[in-house]
């Protein structure tokens, strides 16, 4: 006896507050852009310290006279040590081989660090309890939830709290001169021991207000990745509901066109004499069924490769530099049994440049285009394909046909989606009437545009524009 | 000694078509259901054929191509011909580079072109009719 289980739970469906900040970390990628995003706003900060720089050494006088009158080094050594590290975190990024000692996350990780012990150096020197410049640590806490796990962030967090209660410390505990700011206000000294008390408040408060940041801005962030996650993951479930779909339209198209295979087999088999002698009439009333169900058998494969083209899924639809040449080579080739029957020439003249579009895509389009030209056209005149080339980047291949054309209130229509006809059907009476659909859809995933001219009773010409193309010599 | 024919599609139809028409032609036929009847009669070397025409969904979406994959492995020199009703549509199904080496031929079975294409394939090994 076989016993199996089915189930068709949902995957996957986890609640934002049973997420785990480990898992949910950045992408390298991501890392890496924001890494970019990083320095970049560390130089226009490097560029904004230049300027007050310049600013104080020029005007020194005119600052002086509003009471800034102190000239330190310590702005110079701050912008010196933020460009030598903004130089050695691109020369990481770009030049070095990324390895153990050299991730996003390190070269992240030494960004935070360093600009960290910049801060407290400005924090020291501006003023750690009497001016608000510690607030600036809040946009490292930020940073860092943004960029990092969890408890990453909450490492940083922590040696956030740790380097500011150093700075007061030392500014409050251990150096008995006045700081910067002290200095301004002059007129109002505090007793060394309020000092103190008011320095340990300070440092309480700042820290308080580090971890409820912390919290706040991680929680925002674990909410944020979880969603990105979520759609990630719904995005790859629609990536393979779509090969589904087109394994599905394989196999329906399968059954569909195997019977007609199967009808159509046997009747070669007697058109060819392998079930003994026939009759003329016979062989032309097989001739006429073979032809309904060859039409029939074009329409189901039009309709899968409409459906392909649609979807877009499958590997093969990636672009790369074709010829042009050998594309047209190829559709010729498969098109010369119907150019014979019509007694068509075709007349090809064609300069060779190569284009970026999806092989396959380009060759169907192709296909029915010229396919369509010498369908329609009157028995005996010719097809002529050509090159245009507009200039270095931009060229036309225009297909020709001197055939029923197209009435004029048509024209706008005929890439419509089951367009049909009467005209057409008519001349044709093996059209799908999808023809140029697939055309249309093959030129929009390939972002190629199509002019068509036409007048009814003397012909077609179909002018498809590559915009994006390289020369080839010959 | 004529050449055999191996050929595996799960219509009887189509397996009766080809058969007459290579048996006419002085081909030895065999004709197989499904792709595991085939690689069964593989088991004994002696019956390795020449040429094996495969159908590609015969009782899976893709049972000829793994077929094709297992077959290939062991015995690379054998010819293979795909004959299928959706053609080239199912190109993207094949591994990439493959694209030179396999050949694929659309249903209905066309006799003139399926003994070309045959010869074709047999001239390759030396065992053309």
């Amino acid at each position: 006896m076989t016993i199996t289980e089915f189930s068709w739970g949902k995957p996957g469906d986890q609640s934002l507050f049973g997420m785990n900040g480990e898992k949910l970390k950045l992408s390298d990628d991501v890392l890496i852009t924001n890494i970019r995003w990083f320095i970049t706003f560390r130089w226009i900060l490097i560029a904004i310290l230049v300027f007050f720089e310049i600013l104080m050494l020029s005007a020194s006088d005119i600052l002086a006279k509003v009471g800034i009158t102190e000239q330190q080094k310590w702005p110079i050594a701050i912008i010196i040590v933020l460009i030598i590290a903004n130089i050695a975190y691109l020369f990481a990024l770009d030049y070095c081989k990324s390895g153990k000692y050299n991730s996003p996350t390190i070269n992240l990780w030494a960004q935070i660090i360093v600009d960290l012990i910049c801060l407290s150096v400005v924090v020291h020197y501006i003023g750690s309890t009497s001016t608000p410049i510690s607030f600036f640590y809040v946009l490292h806490i930020a940073l860092a939830c943004i960029f990092f796990s969890t408890r990453e962030s909450l490492y940083v967090t922590i040696l956030v709290c740790v380097m500011d209660a150093i700075v007061i410390a030392i500014d409050n505990f251990l150096i008995n001169q006045a700081p910067l700011s002290a200095l301004v206000k002059g007129d109002y000294i505090l007793s060394e021991s309020a000092r103190r008390d008011g320095a340990i408040i300070w440092m309480l408060f700042l820290d308080i207000l580090f971890l409820v940041v912390w919290y706040v801005v991680s929680r925002l962030s674990l909410i944020v990745r979880n969603h990105e996650r979520h759609l990630s993951h719904a995005y790859k479930q629609i990536k393979q509901a779509q090969v589904e779909k087109d394994q599905y339209a394989l196999l329906i198209t399968h059954q569909l066109k195997s019977p007609l295979d199967a009808i159509r087999s046997k009747i070669n088999l007697i058109k060819e004499g392998y079930l003994g002698e026939m009759t003329p009439e016979i062989s032309e009333a097989l001739d006429q069924m073979d032809f309904r169900a060859k039409n029939m058998s074009g329409l189901i494969l039009d309709l899968l490769r409409l459906e392909r083209l649609k979807t877009n899924c499958l590997d093969t639809a990636k672009s790369e530099s074709i010829a042009i040449k050998t594309v047209l080579k190829k559709c010729i080739d498969k098109l010369t049994p119907l150019i014979n029957t019509k007694k068509i020439s075709l007349h090809v003249s064609v300069e060779n440049f190569s284009c970026q579009c999806i092989p396959d895509q380009l060759e169907i389009l192709f296909e029915n285009i010229i396919s369509n030209a010498i369908t329609y056209s009157h028995e005996g005149t010719s097809v002529e394909i050509i090159s245009e080339i507009i200039s270095n980047h931009q060229a036309n291949i225009i297909i020709t046909d001197h055939g029923i054309g197209i009435e004029s209130k048509e024209l706008p229509n005929i890439f419509n989606e089951y367009f049909y006809s009467p005209r057409a059907a008519l001349h044709n009476k093996a059209t799908s009437g999808i023809g140029l659909s697939i055309v249309k859809i093959a030129a929009e995933n390939n972002k190629l545009k199509i002019k068509v001219a036409s007048e009814p009773g003397v012909g077609t010409s179909f002018t498809v524009v590559f915009d994006n193309i390289q020369l080839l010599k010959e | 000694m004529a050449p055999r024919i191996a050929h595996v599609d799960d219509d009887s139809d189509i397996r009766e078509s080809v058969s007459r028409i290579l048996k006419k032609q002085g081909y030895e036929v065999d004709s197989y259901l499904s792709m595991q009847d085939f690689i069964e009669s593989l088991q004994d070397e002696s019956n390795l054929p020449d040429l094996a025409i495969l159908d590609v969904m015969v009782e899976s979406m893709d049972a000829g191509l793994t077929t094709y994959a297992q077959i290939h492995k062991r015995y690379p020199k054998l010819q293979t011909i795909f004959l299928t009703s959706l053609g080239d549509m199912i190109r993207p199904y094949f591994e990439d580079g493959s694209h030179e080496w396999v050949c694929i031929m659309e249903k209905p079975v066309e006799p003139v072109s399926l003994l070309a294409t045959i010869n074709d394939r047999l001239r390759n090994t030396g065992a053309a009719a």
